[in-house]
């Protein structure tokens, strides 16, 4: 009992009274509350607890000692899978926000088979695992009750149908909203921000559009004793079916227009020649496989785009997290990874020059990228110009930012005379006479043992793997 | 007691919009079920056993199961 490591409660696992996540050792763990007992075994003996586990909905757990429990009322305690990398909402494409949304509504039309519902409906409780969206929320069920409404429906609306539809129908980066809004992107926003014409799509104009003005109308009622159905709202089975049914049609209509961004069609334009791509690869993979041979397993690829040199990381034994701040990349990179089933590597719209800082309450309810880097090889091509001239930022800045992040780095010199950093440059003035080869290893030497230096034919690029010093 | 299951605050407005779009999308949604329901018989009948009546049932047949009580 004494000898027992202490539990620390997850920062982010506050809001629900049925339980919370907790860690002890390092290992995760979920305990149930006495309070949710009763929703718990029905969970349970339904059989929609195995259901969704054998579907992938739900992320799988086996139960363990009770005497794991760090607070008293108890009733269970679970080890959930750890999930690889937490994501967050705003961290996700266009399609991949959709593909959350979707399957929080099959998870919902399973519970309903098995005589149970969703207790919520927040994008937070989606996580990707293996390039695909599943519940991690163990604790979202309950025992559906007769002529209940849909609780969630607001929850759903604010989290994922309105950052859909204005990322849809006005514009990609509006996904960003939810960055400024971690319960959601309020309704009245969304209905104030999207076009008129969405006011004529049933779908749109039901469940943001009308929405919002029901919640303004209503907003001052006082919610009756059941707090469940004020003013005794009630809903047949058919009719909540029928909802649920008509969300999913408007979550599966909202498409982006096709259209690519100057950054989604710059994987086709760099500027090597054939030979230096094919020199580029080669020595790409020989760093990275080097760096396996290590006993590095996550690498992150940062400024990813469309995930050329993701792939060569993944086919190499990595697990890859391909990060870049440009939305149409990310999302041309999810739906490609997506046909193809590729299930090591996860895009995610974040951008180094401003990575996702920790939001909610204390500021550590959801942690920043920097609070989440788990990677062994941090892999940084064709980047170092961007940042160094496009965004201003001094080298040993650079350095000490990427060794923050990771032991081991892979990273691109890009020089002053290349055609890409000719065209950074080319409407501004050359503030940066630190900007060489020798600057960048003498910047970088401050942080980093410079392990192998290999220049890329055909190019006067020179592609680094280092070590971080300890 | 009653906290614990209503833990997120579902609103006043959203619950009676959703009520009210309910009433209204389950007028199609009876009848799209309707019609899948009796196609999906027609089609049986002539090749029956060939797919097996529980090997069929979508999720959309499945909610169709209790339109009988609307």
């Amino acid at each position: 009992m004494t000898d027992r490591p202490a539990a620390e409660r997850e920062p982010g696992s506050y809001r629900d009274p049925s339980g919370f996540v907790f860690r002890r050792d390092g290992v995760l763990y979920r305990q149930v509350n006495a309070v949710f007992a009763g929703d718990w075994a029905a969970f349970e003996s339904s059989g929609l607890h195995a259901a969704l586990v054998r579907e992938g909905v739900l992320v799988a757990d086996r139960p363990v000692a009770l005497e794991l429990a760090p607070e008293p009322n108890a009733v269970a305690v679970i080890q959930p899978d750890e999930i690889g990398f937490i994501s967050h909402p705003f961290e996700w494409s266009f399609s991949q926000l959709k593909d959350a949304a979707l399957l929080t509504l099959r998870a919902q039309a399973m519970a309903g088979e098995h005589g149970m519902t969703l207790r919520d409906a927040s994008a937070y409780n989606v996580q990707f695992v293996a390039g695909r969206p599943v519940l991690i929320d163990t604790l979202s069920f309950e025992r559906a009750r007769a002529g209940e409404p849909w609780k969630p429906y607001r929850q759903f609306c604010e989290n994922f149908l309105a950052p859909l539809a204005l990322m849809a129908t006005r514009d990609g980066r509006l996904g960003q909203l939810l960055r400024s809004w971690i319960d959601g992107v309020p309704l009245d926003l969304a209905s104030e921000l999207l076009p008129r014409r969405t006011r004529l799509s049933a779908g749109l104009a039901a469940h943001i559009h009308l929405h919002a003005r029901a919640q303004r109308r209503h907003s001052g009622d006082a919610v009756a004793e059941d707090a469940v159905a004020p003013r005794g709202v009630t809903m047949s089975d058919t009719r909540r079916l029928a909802l649920l049914d008509h969300l999913r049609r408007t979550v599966e209509g909202l498409k982006l227009p096709a259209h690519g961004t100057e950054w989604a069609d710059y994987a086709d334009q760099t500027s090597y020649s054939a030979a230096g791509t094919t020199s580029k690869e080669a020595l790409v993979r020989r760093l990275l496989d080097a760096c396996f041979a290590a006993g590095g397993r996550r690498a992150w690829d940062l400024g990813a785009n469309t995930g050329r040199y993701s792939a060569i990381a993944a086919s190499a034994g990595f697990e890859v997290l391909a990060l870049d701040g440009d939305w149409a990349a990310v999302e041309r990179h999810y739906l490609a990874l997506r046909a193809a089933g590729e299930r090591r590597i996860m895009p995610l719209l974040i951008g180094l020059a401003d990575p996702s800082p920790a939001i909610g309450w204390a500021n550590t309810e959801r942690a920043s990228l920097i609070g989440r880097a788990n990677a062994d090889v941090v892999v940084a091509l064709a980047l170092v110009h961007h940042l160094a001239i496009g965004r201003n930022v001094p080298l040993p800045m650079f350095a000490d930012l990427l060794a923050r992040l990771a032991p081991t780095l892979v990273v691109e010199w890009v020089p002053k005379e290349d055609p890409m950093v000719q065209r950074l440059l080319s409407a501004r003035e050359d503030i940066f006479p630190g900007y060489t080869v020798e600057g960048f290893r003498e910047d970088f030497e401050r942080r980093f043992e410079i392990v192998e230096e290999a220049p890329i034919d055909d190019s006067r690029r020179v592609l680094f793997r280092m070590r971080r010093r300890t | 007691m009653r906290l614990v299951f209503a833990y997120i605050d579902p609103g006043a407005g959203s619950l009676i919009i959703q009520a009210l779009i309910a009433a209204v999308v389950s007028v199609p949604f009876f009848f799209r079920n309707a019609i899948r329901s009796t196609i999906g018989r027609l089609r049986r009948k002539p090749a029956e056993g060939s797919g097996g009546a529980s090997g069929s049932i979508t999720p959309e047949d499945a909610g169709a199961k209790p339109t009988a009580a609307e």
